[in-house]
């Protein structure tokens, strides 16, 4: 890499400032600056030497573009995305700037939350209670215990609070659905057994919350709920098909 | 302010855009690309999270299950078994979260450890994600009164 090189964090719309003391991956720090192009601007910093998904710069990186969420629509790089210069940055804008401005009005007002649903973390006398597998199994290791009844206890025991959870994520995601604009399924993540995007206008992002605070309380005993919100607009800035339109959303 | 983003997670739901954890996924797998630009490799983390999945699938994992299932057992008087009982034994019921706690964090534990890396001279602890830790509960006293 060259010296130029330039780390892009996000597309806005022109004459849209940056958020005031906010700054850019690397140590020390890199200064954010605007690379304009006819109506849409990028926002971009020099790039550290060796960069990688480093803890600090993956909140660098996040930070920067929860800031830019704050103040108006923002088109969110992936992490580590680095160009040549600025003049390849400002080509790249020229040439689909057209896109751009249709996904920045397409997004305005939106924001993104995330949903992820894990196997409850209190449930194991309610999967005791409510199993009759588990029960039957527990009761195998207490007349034997073993090695071999306890693997089968622990993946029954272990089995049963994925699809409880899954179960109950089904559920909520109906709930849910209504209430955003867009769908998206998020990246697989080992341990849950629902991961999915919405978004969602500004405005609704309380409700939103609320409704999943509410079932949260009443399934406690079948899943742990974890929302992040509002985001950038990560999940709807691709252009892959994998989005689903609400309807009347 | 940077660190309002990164909650605490007594609640189920943690305020405001969660953790890094929680997002850390979309930050390396979601977002615009630009056929143009290059992207820096992230061959590390992926290594790190295939090594997740290798510690949910454990027998190890089982085991402590199954361990936590026995504790709920053991902490009650061998001849009660009712489900009342022991959907009532909360000193009994909190032993065995611990442990199932345990068992599921070994993975996010993975991840956290894979993001951290070889950078820590800037960890100040706000960023990093809590233990979940439950509410402090009456347990003794709640237990007494299911067995008197």
């Amino acid at each position: 890499m060259s010296g130029n090189d330039v780390y892009v964090y996000a597309i806005i719309p022109a004459g849209q400032a940056l958020p005031p003391g906010a700054v850019g991956v690397g140590s020390p720090a890199a200064a954010l600056r605007l690379v304009d192009e006819g109506r849409v601007t990028a926002v971009v910093s020099a790039a550290p030497p060796q960069l990688r998904a480093r803890r600090r710069d993956l909140m660098a990186h996040q930070e920067v573009l929860q800031r830019l969420t704050d103040t108006g629509p923002v088109l969110p790089m992936r992490f580590g995305t680095v160009a040549p210069d600025d003049e390849s940055v400002r080509a790249q804008l020229a040439r689909s700037q057209a896109e751009h401005r249709a996904t920045l009005s397409h997004l305005r007002g939106g924001v993104e939350f995330n949903l992820k649903a894990l196997p409850a973390q209190d449930a194991l006398a309610a999967v005791v209670a409510e199993e009759k597998n588990v029960r039957r199994l527990r009761e195998a290791v207490r007349r034997r215990p073993g090695y071999e009844a306890n693997v089968r206890l622990g993946e029954a025991v272990s089995a049963a609070l994925s699809r409880r959870a899954a179960e109950a994520g089904r559920k909520i995601l109906h709930e849910l659905t209504p209430l955003a604009r867009e769908t998206a399924p998020g990246p697989e993540v080992h341990g849950c057994v629902l991961n999915v995007s919405f978004l969602v206008d500004r405005s609704r992002g309380d409700s939103f919350r609320t409704t999943v605070q509410r079932f949260a309380d009443r399934h406690r005993d079948h899943l742990e709920l974890r929302v992040a919100g509002p985001l950038p607009c990560y999940s709807f800035v691709s252009s892959r098909p994998q989005r689903t339109p609400v309807a009347g959303g | 302010m940077t660190t309002t983003m990164y909650a605490d997670e007594v609640a189920p739901c943690p305020p405001r855009a969660g953790t890094l954890y929680d997002v850390l996924e979309l930050i390396l797998d979601r977002g615009m690309v630009i056929d143009v630009f290059v992207r820096v490799s992230l061959v590390g983390i992926e290594i790190l999270k295939i090594d997740a999945r290798i510690v949910v699938a454990s027998v190890d994992t089982y085991l402590r299950f199954a361990e936590a299932c026995n504790r709920l057992d053991l902490e009650r008087d061998s001849g009660s078994t009712t489900i009342p009982e022991l959907l009532g034994g909360r000193a009994a019921k909190s032993v065995g979260k611990r442990k199932v706690r345990q068992a599921a964090e070994s993975v996010g534990d993975t991840v956290r450890k894979a993001v951290g890396g070889d950078d820590d001279e800037d960890d100040d602890g706000n960023e990093r994600p809590k233990k979940r830790r439950a509410p402090a509960r009456d347990g003794s006293s709640r237990r007494r009164r299911v067995e008197a």
